[in-house]
């Protein structure tokens, strides 16, 4: 049994979200496309539970408010990433009322969040922000050594079957 | 006269030649020497010289040095043959392809222009089909002199750029990911130059154009290769809308995705396979 998921992968600029999608696919696509038209496409099948899940990833260009994101974009979505930099207290500073908005304008679908970039910030760093914020759920992840990186794609597919 | 007075006497009367000379020669060295120095009186001289030289040069400067320029870049292309072929390729590969599409198209007009005059029996055919097919006669000869084809076909779910159902008469990219593509692409247009809910109903690229079909809850996307014609355009129109009514809406009617997806693609099949056998 196969399904196609729409998954959308958003968060401020230089996150590291098309590094993380390349970590997990072999893209096909340029990243070309993200500064031309501000999307690019990439899609990786994963196994849950007995469904080959094809995940369609949307890597949407980074933007510090998910309100400068067309809403065209993000349509349909079945599942969304959100992505920001542990080293980078801007990219979560504003992270709830971030998250408030995209409940209200994709409103019940899934949303994996991904605290990336763990390999530039120390235990107690990381533990002080991830308090901080006090969110459930959160991914640690880091691109550059692709620690949790398919887990986050897993868990976030899981959610959506 | 005492012998010194006679002896310089003697040498004024025998070197006044020399002296003059020198004299002379010492004028002329000092004008030799202004000229030289002064900019304005050495631009006098040298200019009309150097003047005659350019233009000599200008005549003569193929026969002086082509030679050794056909010989130099002849060489260089020698040694360097594949980043020649690879710069130059795709651009004269572009321009004959162009060029020969523009021609036809030139010759379809000649064609329609010559047909007009005679009284052939083809001529009367070809103007009674283009009548009652309501077809212009120049494009019944143009989709006759380079047929247009359907090269593949994606139908994909409107919001979220799912592919929903493909055909392909050729190997081609990942169906999912051109659906996606093709959502994205059309998302942007329509964001950015539309205005009260216009859609993106084509994308020309060179010999190929992608039809844009839009349905309520997906669209359907047609690359095809070759000369449009209307008669193609309309037939073509036709086709998608009998299969949006035929095939889609009982699939989406059908329980299990996977089964409405197979259906789709294999009713695309149906439908499209000898599309281009019967489009006149």
């Amino acid at each position: 049994m196969s399904l196609s998921k729409k998954v959308i992968l958003i968060g401020h600029f230089g996150v590291g979200k098309s590094s993380l999608v390349q970590r997990f696919v072999h893209q096909k696509f340029s990243d070309q496309y993200i500064t031309t038209i501000g999307v690019k496409i990439d899609k990786k099948v994963v196994q849950v539970d007995g469904f080959d899940v094809t995940m369609i990833i949307w890597d949407i260009a980074g933007e510090d408010s998910q309100k400068k994101v067309p809403v065209s974009y993000r349509l349909g979505a079945h599942g969304a990433l959100y992505v920001f930099d542990l080293s980078r207290p801007s990219t979560y500073e504003n992270l709830q009322s971030e998250l408030d908005y995209l409940n209200q304008v994709i409103p019940g679908i899934p949303v994996q969040i991904l605290a990336n970039k763990m390999d530039l910030v120390n235990d107690t760093e990381r533990e002080d922000i991830l308090d901080s914020l006090s969110l459930e759920e959160v991914l640690e992840t880091s691109a550059k050594t692709g620690l949790h990186v398919e887990e986050a794609f897993q868990r976030l597919a899981k959610k959506m079957v | 006269m005492s012998k010194a007075v006679g002896f310089e006497k003697l040498k004024e009367i025998l070197l006044e030649q020399d002296r003059e000379d020198r004299n002379e020669l010492a004028q002329k060295l000092e004008e030799l020497d202004q000229q030289l120095n002064d900019k304005e009186k050495l631009e006098e001289r040298v200019n009309p010289i150097l003047t005659d030289q350019e233009g000599a040069l200008k005549k003569n400067f193929s026969g002086l040095f082509g030679p050794q320029i056909t010989e130099s870049i002849k060489k260089q292309i020698k040694e360097s043959q594949d980043e020649v072929v690879e710069v130059l390729y795709p651009i004269i590969g572009r321009m004959i392809k162009k060029y020969i599409t523009s021609e036809i198209e030139k010759l379809s007009e000649k064609v329609d222009a010559q047909m007009e005059l005679a009284f052939s029996w083809e001529g009367w055919k070809l103007r009674i089909k283009a009548w009652v097919s309501g077809t212009p006669q120049k494009d019944m000869v143009l989709s006759n002199l380079i047929e247009p084809k359907i090269e593949e076909i994606y139908v994909i779910e409107r919001n979220s750029g799912i592919l929903i159902g493909s055909y392909s008469k050729k190997e081609s990219l990942d169906g999912d990911m051109v659906a996606g593509m093709l959502t994205a692409i059309k998302a942007f247009v329509e964001d950015a130059f539309s205005a009260d809910a216009q859609e993106l109903e084509s994308i020309d690229y060179e010999n190929y154009k992608v039809i844009i079909k839009s349905f309520k809850s997906f669209f359907i996307s047609v690359v095809c290769s070759g000369g449009m014609s209307t008669a193609f355009k309309d037939k073509l129109d036709d086709q998608l809308l009998s299969f949006a009514e035929k095939v889609l809406i009982k699939a989406k009617d059908g329980e299990e995705a996977e089964a409405s997806q197979e259906l789709i693609s294999s009713g695309l099949e149906e439908h499209f396979n000898a599309f281009d056998d019967v489009t006149e």
